[in-house]
């Protein structure tokens, strides 16, 4: 078992009053907070701050916990020395299944409610539970069937927290979207007392796609041409989920153009459409032969792209 | 074969937009109906149908009624703060995606 710095995970000096404990707790779980956080391990850090506020927070643990001393570093072997807790008396409360076995050994789990959040009680159904899923585009282009492990922390008899880890083939609806759920009956939380279980609720997100990008149900797609295809207007192949599309270029069309193929993207009742945003591509000055023909487009062509910036060449 | 062929296939139900009953939604986010109108009340989330017997939410509403009770539960948000804190993520969301669309 390692050694939890607390006072260093809540970036606070042993001496911190219990306002600065709580000033410092607020901030960081702002920080850290994972419906608010892009930061990577936001969630372990979140829970890292429960558990040291947890402590801090509460006088009586924060003596206890002070009273292991002030030799212990971060991550070190630990184990509580003999009666460190005497004469302390620990009321239970927050998130068990979130603190670490650190905290399990010196405050123990008693008196911990079983995990979940909200007030329960009335309902003798089991809860729903949740997972976000990631599925590829094509998956919603065609329907599929995908095979999804899930880990559910459950209590069992003594009232210890396990994580289960359990798998699933689940079908995947044609057309669904990014933001919506499917919902598996009974397959949530046990229900007590002869209650009938929860459902789990599969909120669904799209991987990222090495080239397409789903908003709702249109999809977009940045395709390269060659500059005398977007001069001159062309007929060219495009890749589309579905497969490959001929797709009509216009005269003079320009860098970031879009165009639209109606109902190609996601099926839907009215389904969505599929962008093409046109990349122009240089060819590049390798060889004598390209050279002396961007040498002719500048003896030929009066262009000048900073024209509107007030500068000349 | 691998192990998880031989499983069944669930067949789940997509939740469509405004489909969600008020007690689907207390019973999916684990909370009770009062707290839920009281999101309601506050535009945090926003039902279909004019009475309270006709309610149906969207799946977006559930996900932000959960990001709602963990606000509140977590930072110790208020409904007003959660109002703001939802709206400001879901811009902010956008933006990012919008960031996407135009390849940065």
């Amino acid at each position: 078992m390692q050694y939890k710095d607390y006072y260093k995970i809540m970036g606070l000096s042993r001496d911190a009053s219990q306002d600065e404990i709580k000033r410092s707790y607020r901030k960081l779980a702002r920080k850290y907070h994972p419906d608010v956080s892009k930061e990577q391990d936001a969630e372990a850090k979140f829970k890292e701050l429960g558990e040291a506020y947890e402590v801090l927070k509460d006088p009586e643990k924060r003596a206890a916990y002070d009273r292991l001393g002030t030799n212990w570093k971060a991550g070190e072997d630990f184990r509580p020395p003999p009666n460190w807790d005497e004469g302390f008396e620990f009321k239970g409360g927050g998130d068990a299944s979130a603190f670490s076995d650190f905290f399990e050994q010196l405050f123990g789990r008693a008196g911990f409610q079983p995990a979940g959040r909200g007030q329960h009680g009335f309902h003798a159904q089991g809860q729903d539970s949740h997972a976000k899923i990631h599925i590829a585009l094509e998956d919603s282009f065609q329907g599929a069937m995908r095979n999804i492990s899930l880990s559910t922390p459950e209590m069992d008899a003594q009232g210890y927290v396990q994580v289960k880890h359990r798998s699933l083939n689940i079908k995947i609806p044609k057309g669904i979207k990014a933001g919506q759920h499917i919902r598996l009956s009974g397959q949530g939380s046990p229900g007590s007392g002869g209650g009938k279980a929860g459902d789990l609720l599969l909120e669904i997100a799209f991987s990222n796609h090495p080239l397409y990008r789903a908003s709702g149900t249109d999809i977009y797609l940045d395709l390269p041409v060659t500059p005398w295809e977007a001069a001159l207007g062309a007929k060219i192949k495009v890749p589309t989920p579905e497969g490959s599309v001929d797709l009509k270029i216009p005269p003079n069309s320009r860098q970031g153009s879009k165009l639209r193929l109606k109902g190609r993207g996601l099926p839907a009742k009215t389904p969505g459409d599929f962008f093409v945003v046109l990349q122009i591509a240089l060819p590049p000055a390798n060889t004598e032969q390209a050279k002396a023909v961007y040498q002719t487009m500048q003896q030929e062509l009066d262009f000048n792209p900073r024209l509107s910036m007030g500068v000349r060449q | 074969m691998k192990s998880h062929d031989l499983l069944p296939v669930h067949t789940g139900t997509v939740i469509e937009d405004d489909s969600l009953t008020l007690e689907q939604l207390c019973q999916a986010c684990g909370a009770q109906a009062d707290w839920v109108v009281s999101l309601v009340e506050e535009s945090i989330i926003e039902p279909q149908g004019n009475e309270m017997h006709l309610w149906r939410f969207s799946g977006a509403s559930l996900v932000r009624a959960r990001s709602a009770l963990r606000l509140q539960h977590d930072l110790g948000v208020n409904l007003a703060g959660i109002a703001l804190a939802l709206d400001l993520l879901e811009e902010l969301e956008n933006l990012r995606t919008q960031l996407k669309i135009r390849g940065h």
